[in-house]
């Protein structure tokens, strides 16, 4: 669709220019693979870092995500997207663009969290299991950053978007199978994590590290993504008109 | 021919009526829709933009209907909203390269050169907007808006906050631009700027047009000479004949007459006679100013201009 690169563009430039947020998106994914994933002791796997790893990769997508769904919220709010509105590109390239641009952001900051993880110790993997890996990110990446920005359209305003961010991200990644297996959780905990939609994407990135095609998890976050960017533009030909 | 054409357009938030029933027929000539604040100006343009969908009533720019085909609409005109809105984590260049692009110009980077020339931008282009003055921003502004030659351009109080040498310098591009062939389609509160620079004026208030015509067909409504009387508290304007009330502004109150100078000494009795203390008195040509008084302050005046003496003013003149 016309347009559409043109507004990734726009904002990989306005990113690489913010430097300190770079960087410091990456600090708390990087903190947790060294400090939890290096020093835990468990029992139940000999390897923790290789368990914890795509838990990790997957939070920062997560986070990639959820911050990113303020910058549409931003756009409206500083009246750029009038001015894109009364463009004669197709209005949907600007919603596309944005969903396409946090999920390539986000698969830059996992990239490097996958380079540290490597460096400290994770075992590496066959080239295929990586395009495996990003093809689950980059679907996981579609679904979170479509329902960040569908939420940030729909609440307006920035703080009660920061208090939703802060009052999502940490619950959904602990009731996720990011640091333990099923088998060790108790049961009520393991009742939330085999419905968690980071449990889909996670569970699917290790089965690939064993070497199984995870194809059910896949067609689930395929599938969902697409139901949430079906509703994420509906609410956006809403609040344009 | 004309390019922009509304047909009784309508927009209401709520019960407020925005935009009442409001008709006009622009062609290629600098429009200016002047009226006070809250009057429906930019609800106006954001209609015509397509940002807006009207509560009832039509319009068309180019021949395109603005509902129904507004993807055509789109591609016909641009817009500078009323706030500003550049990008300043990009350059100028950058901001106009970028809308070059998203308009769908061939060679965008020369494009936007030539605008950033037009608007006299170049030595700047390569800094960051965040150095930009507010004038600056304007024209970049302007010049995002032009990489693409529209046939209509919607500009939304584009001299707000700006100095004088700025707003000259602005109202001098739309001029060219206007030259150029381009419908150029502005709102503002400036009386002045819109008498001095555009080619015809629609005065809105509480979204009705209440006058549209050319300042000079506006000003010729009113008598040859305006006749302003500073005073002290409050009066209730005197009836006189050959002499026509025509608005309160703050402590001035402003009348018409055929002939000025034998009108003040009229004035000045009536007034004193009432009891009205008069600290100044002036004669003048009418301007734009006087024709929006008359024509808005209306309602906000208690016992201000009457309609109908208006109507009998003007049967007297023809
Ligand atoms: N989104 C909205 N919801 C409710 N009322 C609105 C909305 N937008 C504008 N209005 C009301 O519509 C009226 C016209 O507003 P508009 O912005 O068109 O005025 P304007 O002529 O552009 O004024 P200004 O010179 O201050 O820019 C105002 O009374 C305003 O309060
Ligand atoms: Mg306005």
């Amino acid at each position: 669709m016309r347009g559409i690169t043109t507004f990734i563009q726009r904002d990989f430039l306005r990113w690489e220019r913010g430097r300190v947020a770079v960087f410091s998106a990456l600090v708390m994914p990087a903190a947790w693979l060294i400090f939890v994933g290096l020093a835990l002791p468990v029992k139940f796997t000999g390897n923790y870092l290789d368990f914890i790893t795509p838990g990790i990769l997957v939070m920062t997508m997560l986070s990639a995500g959820l911050s990113g769904g303020a910058l549409l919220m931003f756009d409206k709010i500083l009246g750029f997207l009038n001015k894109f509105l009364a463009l004669p590109t197709p209005r949907e390239s600007i919603l596309f663009g944005k969903i396409l641009f946090i999920t390539g952001r986000g698969l830059i900051q996992t990239t490097i969290i996958l380079i540290i993880a490597v460096i400290i110790g994770a075992s590496l993997l066959h080239p295929f299991q990586y395009f495996m890996i990003y093809l689950v990110l980059f679907a996981f990446g579609i679904l979170i950053s479509s329902f960040a920005t569908t939420i940030a359209l729909y609440l307006e305003d920035h703080d009660s978007y920061a208090a939703f961010n802060t009052m999502i991200s940490m619950p959904l990644f602990f009731t996720s199978s990011a640091l333990m297996p099923y088998n060790v959780m108790p049961s009520w905990l393991r009742t939330i994590a085999v419905l968690n939609p980071l449990s889909f994407a996670i569970d699917a990135i290790r089965d690939i590290g064993y070497g199984i095609i995870p194809l059910f998890p896949l067609a689930m976050l395929v599938g969902l993504a697409g139901f949430i960017i079906f509703l994420c533009s509906h609410v956006f030909r809403k609040v344009t008109i | 021919m004309s390019i922009i054409e509304t047909n009784e357009l309508v927009k209401n938030y709520g019960d407020l009526c925005a935009v009442d029933h409001v008709t006009l027929s622009i062609g290629k000539e600098v429009f200016g829709l002047l009226g006070p604040n809250g009057s429906g100006k930019t609800t106006t343009v954001l209609m015509l933009t397509t940002l807006l969908c009207p509560t009832s009533g039509t319009a068309s720019i180019c021949g395109y209907d603005i509902q129904k085909q507004a993807e055509m609409v789109r591609s016909m005109i641009s817009y500078v909203p009323q706030d500003m809105a550049v990008d300043i984590k990009l350059t100028g260049r950058e901001n106009v390269i970028f809308f070059a692009k998203l308009y769908g110009i061939p060679s965008p980077k020369d494009k936007a050169d030539e605008a950033l020339a037009l608007m006299e931008l170049n030595e700047r282009a390569d800094d960051l907007t965040r150095t930009y003055s507010g004038g600056m921003r304007r024209r970049l502004e302007l010049a995002q808006a032009l990489v693409h030659e529209p046939s209509a351009l919607f500009l939304d109080e584009p001299t707000l906050g700006l100095d004088v040498a700025a707003r000259k310098k602005i109202w001098e591009h739309i001029g060219s631009l206007s030259r150029r062939g381009m419908s150029i389609f502005v709102t503002t509160h400036y009386m002045d700027e819109a008498d001095r620079f555009c080619d015809r004026v629609g005065i809105i208030n509480n979204g009705k047009i209440a006058a549209c015509g050319t300042p000079l067909e506006l000003k010729a409504k009113l008598m040859n000479d305006v006749i302003t009387v500073k005073i002290e508290g409050t009066c209730q304007p005197p009836d006189l004949e050959g002499v026509w009330y025509v608005g309160k502004h703050e402590d001035e109150i402003s009348f018409t007459a055929e002939n000025g100078k034998e009108a003040l000494p009229t004035i000045a009795e009536a007034l004193t006679r009432n009891n009205v203390k008069i600290r100044a008195m002036s004669l003048r040509e009418p301007t734009l100013d006087d024709v929006f008084l008359q024509a808005v302050g209306q309602q906000e005046e208690p016992y201000g201009f009457a309609d109908s003496k208006f109507r009998i003013m003007l049967r007297r003149r023809k």
